[in-house]
């Protein structure tokens, strides 16, 4: 608690020594100095007062050169103490004649009230006017007791180490209470010498001394007195401390031995393994070191000196390359995989039905396509080794379903701009105007999509860890039945990028065939591509599809234009999916997006410099919070 | 940190070094040394006194009765002496929590104003270390202020009996004119000062050893 003691000695005696300096003895040197002469006759007079406690006190005398009155009882001790107005000279309550010395009890003790001190002989009073006190003022504390010693450490070097003193409160002060503090104060030299350390008083039971010798022997003791006051008790009797050298060295040599010989010993052991050839030993210890190996490429053109050839390899060219896939989309970012499409409709159950019967058509249609997404996979099935060590090659069933959502779901909506209206006004159908309208109508608005690529629009995160899309998406989703069948075109689409284009145009038309009521496309637009205008009916009322272009003009994955739907222009907000658009701006440590990190938290206020000012409500140093509750009114 | 007293103890023990010891005889038979007049039995033979060992450190708080002498005219009860407060450790323990936080926060009240008036006062003090004084003084008062408000909080959660206080006004606004009566008026306060912030230490360190009962080494 010693930072709580400024605030609890707060009124604590601002002047203990502005007091001392105030009311220093200057009469006793006056006197003493104006008296030159030695046989000058000393009166009676006290010569101490003491009290141990705080409960009670004692006082003794001397008659000076006034041997005449050494005899018992002939002087007494007369005390006053202004209590009330009509106080008086009371004589002492107690005589100790054999130590001159009178004793006030508890009865007769006050605190705080002055008393005054005068000594009558026969007729005469002697009485100093500065013989007046106030009991707490003259209280010399009894030493502490039971003080002891042990050793904390030692030095690395061996030549000094520390130790913890400790001791017990003087039994006579009731600290328990708190009716009495108490600081202590230790004092130690060496043996022999005369000089005292002393260590800084402190309220604590136990002090550490740090820094004592080895092989030297101290001395000990220790003295207390009151908090915020000036007069110390006694010493108390001293203890010794003598710690010497420590044999350890020889412990520690014959371990230091045997380890050396133990290692020693296994090295040998091995290196008779190693020469002897023994092969099964040989395994267990040096195991074989795995050869390199790349995913997808011959270990023969790892060899040393056939670097012109990896590098062919895997630059794409020469035959059973690498695929130019853009694998790394989706495998180097681990975020990507574990998002889950979450249509949360009501009717999603529905849909999902649809979906996963049409995912499943999709599937066994383009098998060959989501094949050859799973570039990691499909290499570790046509490139078996020996290591297993491989990492973790996605689930080929689980990645198929969700990069066909993902990629449905992720890959943003590019209307190629003036193009996809291009493609609208080839169209020769009247009915197709209106829509080319909306077509163009909307082609103006997402623009800005094409600048920010693969970005999705997030909407919402759902509790279960699904991501809900932007409601450009949602509202495609939920307004159209051939939703799915609309993905699955974006996917045939984006496949074409990848693959062999000619087959998805098949699978295309396969397609559209299959699923006469695939009242969701602009079938002629597929023709066109194809090259046969199939007269599918047109579109029910609410959307539109945003014809891809075509499969030759851009490379890679820009170009990846899911057909977006354009919902009726009362429905479509072009500025709602804009406005709902956010960028992603963290991945946290669980892969899941943040678009909106946490801000930075905002600093505390600093603690004002004034010490005063930084003290709590709650008088410091005398309760504390948890103390509180056991204060009883 | 230290506590507060030492720091006081400290700094007036530099304050004390520079001053020059000035011994002259006043009419009252005392001596002005260190600038405070100490009375002084005057062609009295050699008589040790209690003061000459250090005995005490307040000057006399009454008149003396029956000595007869003439002397500097002093101030004779400090302004809270018509407080009721226990005397003894036996009386302190019995009194009950919420009387001992009233008398506390009573005590502490009645010296706002004192030590305004000490604190104004101290800068002028004829004495070599008023500087240091004032700032302690200042000290002092904030430190009061504090443990006030602590209090204050303390007694709201107490009970009703904690709330109650006891007025002690200070009359006196000026410690005096010439520069003897303004030492020892200042002294007397600070005298007074000294005992009722003693009183207030130990009344609220029996409080919290009370509370504390489950928890000795929180005493």
């Amino acid at each position: 608690m010693a930072v709580s003691s400024p605030s609890s000695n707060i009124l604590l005696l601002l002047l203990i020594s502005s007091l001392d300096w105030l009311s220093t003895p200057g009469c006793a040197f006056v006197s003493d100095r104006d008296h030159t002469n030695p046989s000058a006759p000393l009166e009676p007079h006290f010569t101490e007062c003491i009290s141990r406690e705080q409960e009670t006190f004692r006082c003794w005398w001397s008659p000076g050169t006034f041997h005449n009155l050494s005899t018992p009882g002939a002087l007494r001790v007369f005390y006053f103490k202004k209590e009330s107005p009509t106080s008086e000279w009371r004589e002492c309550p107690q005589y100790i004649h054999s130590n001159r010395e009178c004793f006030f009890d508890k009865n007769h003790t006050s605190i705080w009230i002055p008393y005054c001190m005068q000594l009558r002989s026969q007729n005469t009073t002697f009485f100093n006017d500065d013989d007046c006190f106030t009991v707490e003022n003259i209280v010399r504390p009894d030493p502490p007791v039971s003080l002891n010693w042990t050793l904390l450490n030692i030095s690395p070097s061996g030549l000094s180490y520390d130790v913890m003193v400790n001791w017990e409160p003087p039994p006579s002060a009731d600290v328990r209470t708190g009716w009495m503090r108490i600081m202590y104060e230790i004092q130690y030299r060496e043996r022999n010498t005369t000089k005292w350390e002393a260590l800084e008083m402190q309220p604590q039971s136990q002090q550490t001394i740090f820094g004592l010798h080895i092989g030297k022997e101290y001395e000990v003791h220790i003295r207390c007195r009151m908090q915020a006051f000036t007069k110390f008790g006694e010493f108390s009797s001293s203890i010794f401390i003598h710690v010497t050298e420590i044999p350890s060295r020889e412990t520690t040599f014959p371990l230091a031995v045997v380890l050396v010989f133990g290692i020693v010993g296994i090295l040998i052991l091995i290196m008779l393994i190693i020469v002897s050839q023994q092969h099964r030993l040989m395994m267990i210890l040096l195991p074989p070191v795995p050869a390199p190996k790349i995913k997808g490429i011959d270990p023969e053109l790892l060899k040393k000196g056939k670097l012109d050839e990896l590098n062919l390899f895997l630059s794409g060219g020469g035959m059973g390359g690498l695929s130019t896939y853009a694998p790394d989309f989706y495998q180097d970012e681990p975020w990507v995989e574990f998002i889950e499409l979450d249509t949360e409709d009501a009717d999603s159950g529905e849909k999902e039905d649809n979906q996963g019967s049409d995912t499943q058509r999709l599937l066994a249609l383009s098998q060959p396509v989501s094949h050859h997404m799973n570039i990691g996979c499909s290499n570790a099935i046509s490139f078996p080794d020996d290591d297993s060590g491989r990492a973790s090659c996605y689930d080929p069933d689980l990645l198929d379903q969700e990069t066909l959502m993902l990629m449905a779901t992720l890959l943003p909506g590019q209307p190629e701009g003036g193009e996809a209206s291009l493609d609208v006004e080839e169209g020769a159908s009247a009915s197709e105007r209106s829509k080319r309208a909306l077509i163009q109508t909307q082609t103006a608005g997402p623009q800005t999509w094409v600048n920010t690529d693969f970005y999705a629009q997030v909407s919402n995160v759902m509790p279960s860890g699904g991501v809900v899309l932007s409601p450009g998406q949602q509202l495609r989703i939920q307004e159209s039945t051939s939703a799915t069948e609309e993905e699955k075109q974006k996917n045939i689409k984006e496949s074409e990028d990848r693959g062999d284009e000619k087959k998805q145009k098949e699978l295309q038309f396969q397609l559209l065939l299959v699923d006469p009521e695939g009242s969701g496309y602009t079938t002629e637009s597929h023709a066109r591509q194809i090259g046969t205008p199939p007269s599918s009916p047109m579109p029910g009322e609410g959307y539109q599809t945003i014809l891809p272009p075509p499969a030759e003009t851009k490379p890679a994955v820009e170009d990846n234009q899911s057909p977006y739907i354009a919902p009726d222009s009362p429905q479509f907000q072009f500025s709602a999916p804009v406005s709902d658009y956010t960028v992603v701006q963290e991945v946290d440590t669980e892969h899941s997006l943040l678009l909106n990190p946490p801000p930075h938290q905002s600093t505390p206020p600093c603690l004002p410099q004034h010490p005063f000012k930084a003290l709590p409500a709650m008088p410091v140093g005398y309760i504390t919070p948890d103390l509180l509750g056991h204060l009883s009114p | 940190m230290e506590p507060w007293n030492e720091i006081a103890r400290k700094t007036l023990k530099e304050g004390d070094g520079s001053q020059k010891i000035q011994r002259r005889q006043t009419l009252g038979g005392g001596v002005v040394r260190g600038g405070i007049v100490q009375r002084c039995p005057h062609q009295r033979p050699a008589r040790p006194s209690l003061a000459a060992l250090g005995q005490n450190a307040l000057p006399q708080h009454h008149t003396r009765p029956g000595t007869g002498r003439v002397m500097t005219p002093r101030p004779s009860m400090c302004h809270t002496s018509s407080l009721q407060t226990p005397s003894d450790k036996a009386q302190a323990l019995q009194i009950s929590g919420s009387d001992l936080l009233s008398l506390a926060r009573s005590l502490l009240q009645a010296w706002v104003d004192p030590l305004v008036v000490l604190s104004d006062s101290a800068y002028t003090l004829p004495h070599p270390a008023h500087n240091s004084i004032s700032n302690k003084i200042q000290e002092l008062q904030e430190h009061s202020k504090i443990l006030g408000d602590g209090l204050d909080v303390l007694s709201s959660k107490m009970g009703p009996e904690a709330q109650t206080l006891s007025l002690l006004p200070y009359t006196g606004n000026d410690i005096g004119q010439d520069r003897i009566s303004k030492l020892i008026n200042f002294h007397f306060l600070m005298s007074c000062f000294r005992r009722d912030s003693h009183k207030i230490d130990s009344f609220l360190k029996v409080l919290r050893c009370r509370a504390a009962k489950m928890q000795p080494e929180m005493c």
